[in-house]
């Protein structure tokens, strides 16, 4: 802890962006996010347990389809599962209470990690945007003030924090919100204004703009609006004199895609609690002084960290983050059809995509064929994920050449009709049905067993 | 500051007044959007769906007084009247199979009255209480007993009621004879059966007249909306043909080993009659019997004319070729393997549309669980 000087004058260049990142900064709007976070994620977990998704999506499924290199990810047993979510319920609430938050904050990121790498086909980008928070929440000091910790001395206490603590966040946020954007500078999104012109028919339900909604222009006023909003709702976030206006859009459009979209679950509230970190430091001293009936004290700086170690993990993550969702550039032919580069990227609400597939088994020996029951092996939720992933198909083929060995077949060969619809376009075959599928080895090469998109109506 | 207080009163506004009416129960005045789902959902409701489980208790009740008269004097001539009332009374369940929703999910009917064995099982051995087996031995067994409670949960006790029990009592060939031991047990066993299955339809058929303004007034297409059931509804009882009903005993998971004793009914020896009356039935619910206020006039609206034209033609073609089956279809399944290899082509090309382009049209999610998803 150091007292602070608020004179210092700052330099330009690289040192002095470097210097920006450590300047002293109210951690009020760390605080406000962490307590967010954490009430959050306690809520959504027990949202989780009670809709019974830990025993339909963890225990029930014969199969999983494992992460590319993360196949050894297995899921636990009844109770291992629920003994998951209760530590994963309590060191949320932990990190809402600031309570042994060092303990929880990787116990929290852990595990959750640990639950979203058993099973593909749950893979949500909000579930990614939760875990990335719960890594950085690690390394930042969020319970230096208004915590348990404070409270029972086991952490001294401070309010002001270096930049950068805050602007990690923020810099996430925008993350998701550009890369989200850009992703809608599609030609069916803008020129073709779908999918939503397939989603606003089905809300006709709602009130008051429910009749406009199979209007044409509506669907394209969804679509541009949609795709403005993302792409520049961080920047506004960023500008002072815009901010509060800029939230109040917050607010406005994730309440109206829940609304319009009860099935996108949590994500709307994800975004509107992890924005209010963009609002200043000003606005969240008030309120958190306010709610806990404190009066003003004395700057106090919490600062742990070695420079020559926090920089270049610094650039390593900011990096990354930049750099990872432009993967898509280096595959050929349509990525919402091939999806090769479309997890981890911020692809939100984008397409209408349904498949079905149909495999045989092949014995390459006697000729005899035989056709696969799909829900014998999966759930109706894990088919509907393969039937439109590549990667997918490709390892539920392998599980099906295992499992008709097991079965005695000698040497089995897979192959899959897959006919995929794609944005209202009619459903074409998907996968080379010539191509034994288990002979298919993953890696990140295209997919040369992919038949090519074809871009009818 | 005071921008975000507005803002958010403003919010508050919206999201208040937006729940007070959705909670309302359906939205008062007409809907002037192009298409009239409420319409649409009345009809199915009352000129369908109603009137179909009607005819069914009718059915029901035919069959009943028919079984009586053939256990009170079991005799070939009885034999053939049950028959008939039978044929009828399952051909009648193959037109309101398509509604297992609502009412019907409550009451288990499908698995109570004519268990297909479920979609997550393996076809691949003839023991197996799959498909639509009949658990003959559970039956005997609780005859000879006496002590049993059709009301369990179990897979045996599925396969020990309804159609499937039904045509193995009264019409096995040894039917007469097997009556002449143990007489009062078996009387007893066959009206409880029927009791049953009766009482389940008359539930359903009475809980249509709460539920349907459940059903007319949700136009939503989320999970477990009734437009959401009809469409996943559509491709069930696909699914259902293309597995249990002929893909599965002809011997498509089996390596072309079929399993006739596992066809629909089977000692009524109308499994292709029913598979033909499943599908035009499917066609119908698809199309509301064509009065225009059908899920496939639904999805002109939307554009997609061709789409539906497609579907239609590819429905009048699987009627074709099932048609083209002969009864008994367990001795089809042999004897004329190629009329049933081309009839499961056209199901599957007839699936494939139902299952992804319909539903992925109309916004409708196929799955039978509610989920996250972005």
């Amino acid at each position: 802890m150091t007292a602070i000087n608020f004179s210092s004058r700052q330099p330009s260049g690289i040192s002095g962006f470097l210097n920006s990142l450590m300047k002293p900064v109210a951690v009020a709007p760390l605080v406000t996010f962490r307590i967010g976070f954490g009430l959050l994620m306690f809520a959504s977990t027990i949202r989780f347990w009670l809709k019974g998704w830990i025993d339909a999506i963890y225990i029930q499924p014969k199969f999983h389809f494992t992460y590319w290199g993360f196949e050894w990810v297995r899921p636990l047993s009844t109770n291992g599962m629920q003994l998951v979510f209760l530590l994963l319920a309590l060191s949320a609430l932990c990190i809402g209470l600031g309570f042994l938050y060092r303990l929880a904050t990787p116990i929290f990121f852990l595990l959750f990690s640990y639950v979203e790498l058993i099973d593909v086909t749950t893979y949500l980008n909000h579930y990614y945007f939760v875990s990335l928070i719960a890594f950085l929440l690690i390394w930042l000091p969020a319970n230096c003030n208004y915590s348990l910790d404070v409270r029972l001395r086991l952490t001294p206490r401070s309010n002001r924090v270096p930049a950068w603590t805050v602007a990690i966040i923020r810099f996430q946020i925008a993350v998701v919100y550009v890369f989200a954007g850009l992703a809608k500078l599609d030609p069916d999104w803008l020129l073709q204004a779908q999918p939503m012109r397939i989603w606003l028919p089905s809300k006709s339900h709602l009130p008051v703009v429910g009749p406009y909604l199979h209007k044409e222009w509506a669907a394209y006023l969804f679509s541009w609006f949609g795709a403005a909003y993302d792409l520049l709702i961080a920047v506004f976030l960023l500008i002072r004199k815009t901010r509060p206006v800029a939230y109040g859009f917050v607010i406005l459009f994730h309440l109206a895609t829940a609304l319009f979209f009860p099935a996108i679950g949590i994500f709307p509230y994800v975004m509107i609690v992890s924005s209010l970190i963009f609002l200043s430091g000003d606005t969240h001293e008030k309120f958190l002084s306010k709610i806990f009936h404190r009066t003003p004290e004395p700057h106090v700086l919490w600062n742990k960290y070695s420079t020559a170690l926090l920089y270049p993990c610094l650039a390593i993550y900011v990096t990354f983050q930049v750099l990872f969702p432009l993967r898509f550039l280096f595959y050929p032919d349509r990525l919402f059809w091939t999806e090769q580069g479309f997890r981890f990227s911020w692809r939100v609400m984008l397409m209408e995509k349904s498949g079905i597939a149909y495999f045989r088994i092949h014995d390459a020996n006697t000729h005899a064929n035989t056709e696969v029951n799909n829900a014998e092996f999966l759930t109706p939720l894990q088919e509907k994920m393969m039937s439109t992933q590549p990667d997918l198909i490709v390892k539920y083929a392998h599980f099906l050449k295992k499992e008709f060995s097991k079965r005695g077949m000698k040497n089995p060969e897979v192959y899959a009709e897959v006919y995929v619809t794609l944005n209202g376009r009619r459903s074409t075959l998907f996968v080379d049905s010539s191509f034994n599928l288990a002979s298919v080895k993953l890696s990140w090469k295209p997919y040369s067993w992919i038949l090519p998109f074809k871009n009818q109506p | 500051m005071r921008y975000l207080v507005i803002v958010c009163g403003l919010v508050l506004c919206v999201v208040l007044y937006s729940c007070s009416k959705s909670s309302g129960g359906p939205s008062p005045g007409p809907s002037t959007s192009e298409f009239d789902k409420t319409a649409m959902l009345s009809s199915y409701a009352d000129e369908l769906i109603i009137p179909a489980y009607q005819k069914m208790q009718q059915a029901i009740t035919e069959l009943e007084t028919a079984a009586i008269a053939f256990l009170d004097n079991p005799g070939s001539t009885s034999q053939e009247t049950v028959k008939a009332a039978y044929r009828n009374a399952h051909l009648q369940y193959e037109r309101i199979e398509a509604f297992n929703f609502g009412p019907a999910g409550v009451a288990l009917l499908e698995v109570n009255a004519n268990f297909s064995g479920g979609l997550d099982y393996s076809f691949t051995q003839a023991g197996e209480l799959t498909g639509f087996s009949i658990d003959s031995s559970t039956i005997e067994n609780n005859i000879s007993t006496g002590s049993y409670d059709l009301a369990v949960y179990s897979r045996n006790n599925f396969y020990s009621q309804g159609f499937p029990a039904l045509n193995y009592l009264l019409l096995d060939p040894h039917a007469i004879e097997k009556f002449k031991v143990n007489t009062t047990g078996r009387v007893k066993y066959v009206k409880d059966v029927l009791a049953r299955l009766k009482s389940l339809i008359d539930k359903v058929a009475a809980d249509w007249g709460t539920y349907r303004s459940t059903f007319t007034g949700n136009t939503e297409t989320n999970v477990g909306s009734p437009i959401g059931n009809l469409v996943n509804q559509f491709a069930y009882e696909m699914d259902l043909l293309k597995g249990p009903r002929i893909g599965w005993p002809f011997g498509k998971q089996s390596n072309a080993i079929p399993f006739p004793l596992k066809s629909e009914a089977y000692f009524a020896g109308m499994s292709a009659a029913l598979a033909v009356e499943n599908i035009k039935s499917l066609k119908i619910a698809y199309t509301n019997n064509g009065n225009g206020k059908g899920i496939a006039d639904y999805l002109k609206s939307l554009g997609k004319a061709e789409l539906n034209d497609d579907v239609l033609s590819r429905f009048d073609k699987l009627i074709a070729s099932l048609e083209a089956i002969p009864d008994p279809l367990s001795d089809a399944f042999t004897s004329q393997s190629d009329l049933i290899d081309a009839a499961y082509k056209d199901i599957q090309q007839l699936l494939t549309l139902l299952k992804t382009d319909v539903p992925s049209a109309l916004g409708v999610q196929i799955t039978f669980m509610d989920n996250d998803g972005d």
